[in-house]
């Protein structure tokens, strides 16, 4: 056997493979099979979780294998790579033929070469020029008129770009896969949180720190409930965005309002309260009263002796009820931990013999916001939006070409010729109107 | 008041669908006719309610955010459509279904396809009425107050109501497949009334996804996070994707097709039920 061919049948196979639909569909389903285990099994959890929950062996298993972080893993990216391979090869190898026969005109000619559809005969008397005008213009909207020789022919075509439609569609999500993927190998994704009145030139990704080239300052946050009650209603950042000290612009950061400066982009994603200096409580122990400063995440000695109090944590407005702290009272034994509420010092259990109540919580926000660059966002967006004409072109724009011929017979008579071509799956089944998209 | 107004569609979709049912059994014209005209009577009824339930939604709202000027009061109102919770959405599903049967496929809203259509609303309703689901209208969370809300919840749920009709269909195939009944759309019918639904579904829940994505990303700078919603669409698109490749493509017709849809509209079901209280994530409705 001559070498060239050889070489070749390789080729030809793996061609025939990934331009295969038996692929694409194989590989949908395996996709679809693959994102249940992620949504079944709890992703990205320590792996001494999986162990506790699977045993020993099965949960270091599925941690070893990437079940764990199964959407990152080579079980699923390397079907979506190939998925993206099939694709690309199916519009390489059809869509010069598609592109051809959306820019071939109906012609005369091929026009002549339609299959007929039906005849119709008028009499040497009346005129069908008018009728047949008419009738096409309201079925096709736009027709052409030619005479040739003894005959004319009327012809029009309808949906001449549909088979571009499916090439649209795939190359739409070529383009989304291409803006995933610039996204993870260009883009930055961190968290930087900020204290009410603090300034930052750097942010987190991940446990590395990575500086701006300009300096943001959080001048306020705010958080606002419906009605006093424990819905809330806005997360509100006031910031300001410094270049070498100077002042250069202010944005109010809220949620689904993001802030964009310098190619980054800020979200509000997350807050919360710290004590900016001692918190006050009066503490009661029978005919004893004192107010004590007890310094935030410090063991205090309590009066009396009977016991030691930390405050663990503060927060605005706890359950609705307003300002509250986190106390852990300790005495010899296991520590308790309860809310002591500063509007409602009736409220909430507290484990003796002591009582306190708050006088004064000096609290201070922060605000963590989500600092992000994605040069891939613009890729997945210009996916969505190719995506739209390609499925309008490939499922609501059947492709029609029409042509009535017109003779007059032997006996003097007009007659009218249909010919014309319509999409397989059209005459089929009756109610599809979309015929198959590989010429 | 509203709440009991959906109780009384729900009685009148359950008499929707006794009455297609009796008049494919009994081939009564008049019994169909009464069905048809009940099923606008509780269209009538579900889009007033609706309507009711969003002016109330609006008038709440602006008690809390006092608007003058038109644009304000105009983006309240978009903001406070009736589609934020859970019992929202299972009665704007429950209306998707039927409008979106009497525009797709009017001529086949009847007999056994109009019925189990009707019953599916029913379920919908009687889940939101007696499910023990909380009807209350509270204010929206930052996170939902986006414009993006409304277009991305009508097209999810337009597309899930396609697809049920294409489950509709598909289980009426299977039927006819087995016992052919004359008074019923022959199978040709049915299987291209399954393709175009699939196609309708396929659409409205692409809509659905890149509407969501570009709402998570203005929201949580991420317009894909694999939270299990998310990955429940896109399996649900996965398979009524194959379906349509397999259709056009490897010229799959009939049995298999219905099949598909049947598997399709229940990987919808558990995107729609399971994922909101078997799984947690940023879409669950129990949080």
């Amino acid at each position: 056997m001559p070498g060239p061919h050889l070489q070749s049948k390789p080729k030809s196979w793996l061609w025939g493979t990934l331009t295969s639909i038996r692929l694409t569909v194989f590989l949908l389903l395996i996709l679809a099979a693959l994102a249940v285990i992620g949504t079944v099994l709890p992703q990205n959890q320590p792996p001494g979780m999986y162990a506790a929950r699977f045993g020993p062996v099965w949960g270091e298993l599925l941690w070893r294998a990437g079940f764990t972080n199964v959407y990152f893993s080579p079980w699923f990216l390397a079907p979506i790579c190939l998925l993206a391979l099939n694709i690309l090869a199916c519009v390489v190898h059809g869509l010069p033929q598609a592109a051809r026969r959306a820019t071939t005109r109906l012609t005369p000619e091929a026009a002549l070469g339609l299959p007929e559809r039906g005849r119709i005969t008028w009499g040497p008397r009346d005129d069908p020029h008018p009728r047949i005008t008419a009738a096409l213009g309201r079925e096709l909207g736009r027709f052409q008129q030619e005479s040739h020789r003894d005959k004319e022919i009327y012809f029009g075509e309808r949906g001449r770009f549909r088979p571009l439609g499916p090439y649209l569609i795939h190359l739409a999500l070529l383009l989304i896969l291409a803006g995933g993927l610039i996204g993870k190998f260009w883009g930055v994704d961190g968290q930087l949180p900020l204290d009410q009145g603090a300034t930052a030139d750097a942010f987190r990704v991940d446990s590395q720190t990575v500086p701006l080239n300009f300096q943001v300052r959080l001048d306020k946050f705010q958080v606002t409930y419906y009605d006093q009650g424990s819905t809330p209603k806005e997360f509100r950042s006031d910031m300001t965005f410094l270049k070498d000290g100077r002042e250069v612009s202010r944005a109010v950061c809220r949620v689904n309002e993001p802030v964009s400066f310098g190619g980054y982009t800020f979200y509000q994603a997350s807050y919360g309260a710290q004590a900016t200096g001692p918190i006050r409580l009066q503490v009661t122990l029978g005919d004893l009263k004192q107010t004590l400063e007890v310094p935030f995440r410090q063991l205090v000695d309590l009066p009396g002796g009977h016991g030691r109090i930390i405050a663990m944590q503060v927060n605005g407005n706890f359950q609705g009820f307003g300002p509250a702290v986190l106390l852990a009272f300790a005495r010899g034994g296991h520590p308790q931990a309860f809310w002591a509420l500063q509007d409602h010092p009736a409220l909430g259990e507290q484990p003796g013999p002591y009582r306190f109540t708050v006088e004064a919580i000096p609290l201070g926000y922060y605000s963590v916001f989500q600092v992000k660059h994605d040069p891939g966002v613009g890729w997945v967006y210009a996916g969505f939006l190719l995506f739209l004409p390609g499925f309008y072109l490939a499922f609501f724009r059947p492709a029609e070409r029409w042509a009535l011929v017109l003779e007059k017979t032997s006996q003097g008579k007009w007659q009218g010729r249909l010919l014309g071509a319509v999409p397989a799956t059209a005459r089929n089944s009756p109610p599809a109107r979309n015929g198959s998209w590989r010429p | 008041m509203i709440s009991q107004l959906f109780g009384a569609v729900m009685l009148i979709y359950l008499c929707v669908a006794i009455f297609f049912l009796m008049a494919e059994l009994w081939s009564s014209d008049r019994l169909r006719a009464a069905a048809r005209f009940l099923l606008w009577l509780g269209l009538g009824v579900q889009t007033a309610a609706l309507l009711g339930r969003w002016w109330q939604s609006y008038h709440l709202a602006l008690g809390h955010n006092p608007a003058a000027a038109f644009s304000e009061k105009l983006r309240l109102i978009i903001l406070q459509a009736p589609v934020s919770n859970f019992y929202d959405s299972l009665i704007f599903f429950a209306w998707c279904l039927p409008i979106l049967g009497l525009i797709a496929f009017r001529r086949y809203f009847k007999g056994y396809l109009g019925a189990l259509l009707a019953v599916l609303s029913t379920l919908l309703l009687a889940y939101a009425s007696l499910g023990g689901v909380d009807s209350r209208i509270k204010p929206l969370m930052p996170a939902l107050k986006s414009n993006w809300l409304l277009i991305h919840v009508v097209t999810c749920f337009l597309g899930y109501s396609a697809f049920a009709l294409a489950f509709g269909v598909a289980i009426l195939y299977l039927l006819q497949d087995r016992r052919p009944r004359p008074s019923l759309p022959a199978p040709p019918i049915l299987d291209g009334l399954i393709y175009r639904a699939t196609i309708l579904g396929f659409l409205l829940l692409t809509l659905g996804i890149f509407t969501g994505a570009v709402w998570a990303e203005t929201a949580w700078g991420r317009y894909w996070s694999w939270d299990p919603k998310e990955t429940w669409s896109l399996i649900t698109w996965l398979i009524y994707a194959a379906l349509l490749h397999a259709r056009l493509l490897k010229g799959w017709h009939g049995r298999r097709i219905a099949w598909l849809a049947v598997l399709g509209f229940m990987a919808v079901l558990f995107t729609y039920f399971g994922v909101s209280f078997l799984l947690s994530g940023l879409h669950s409705y129990l949080t």
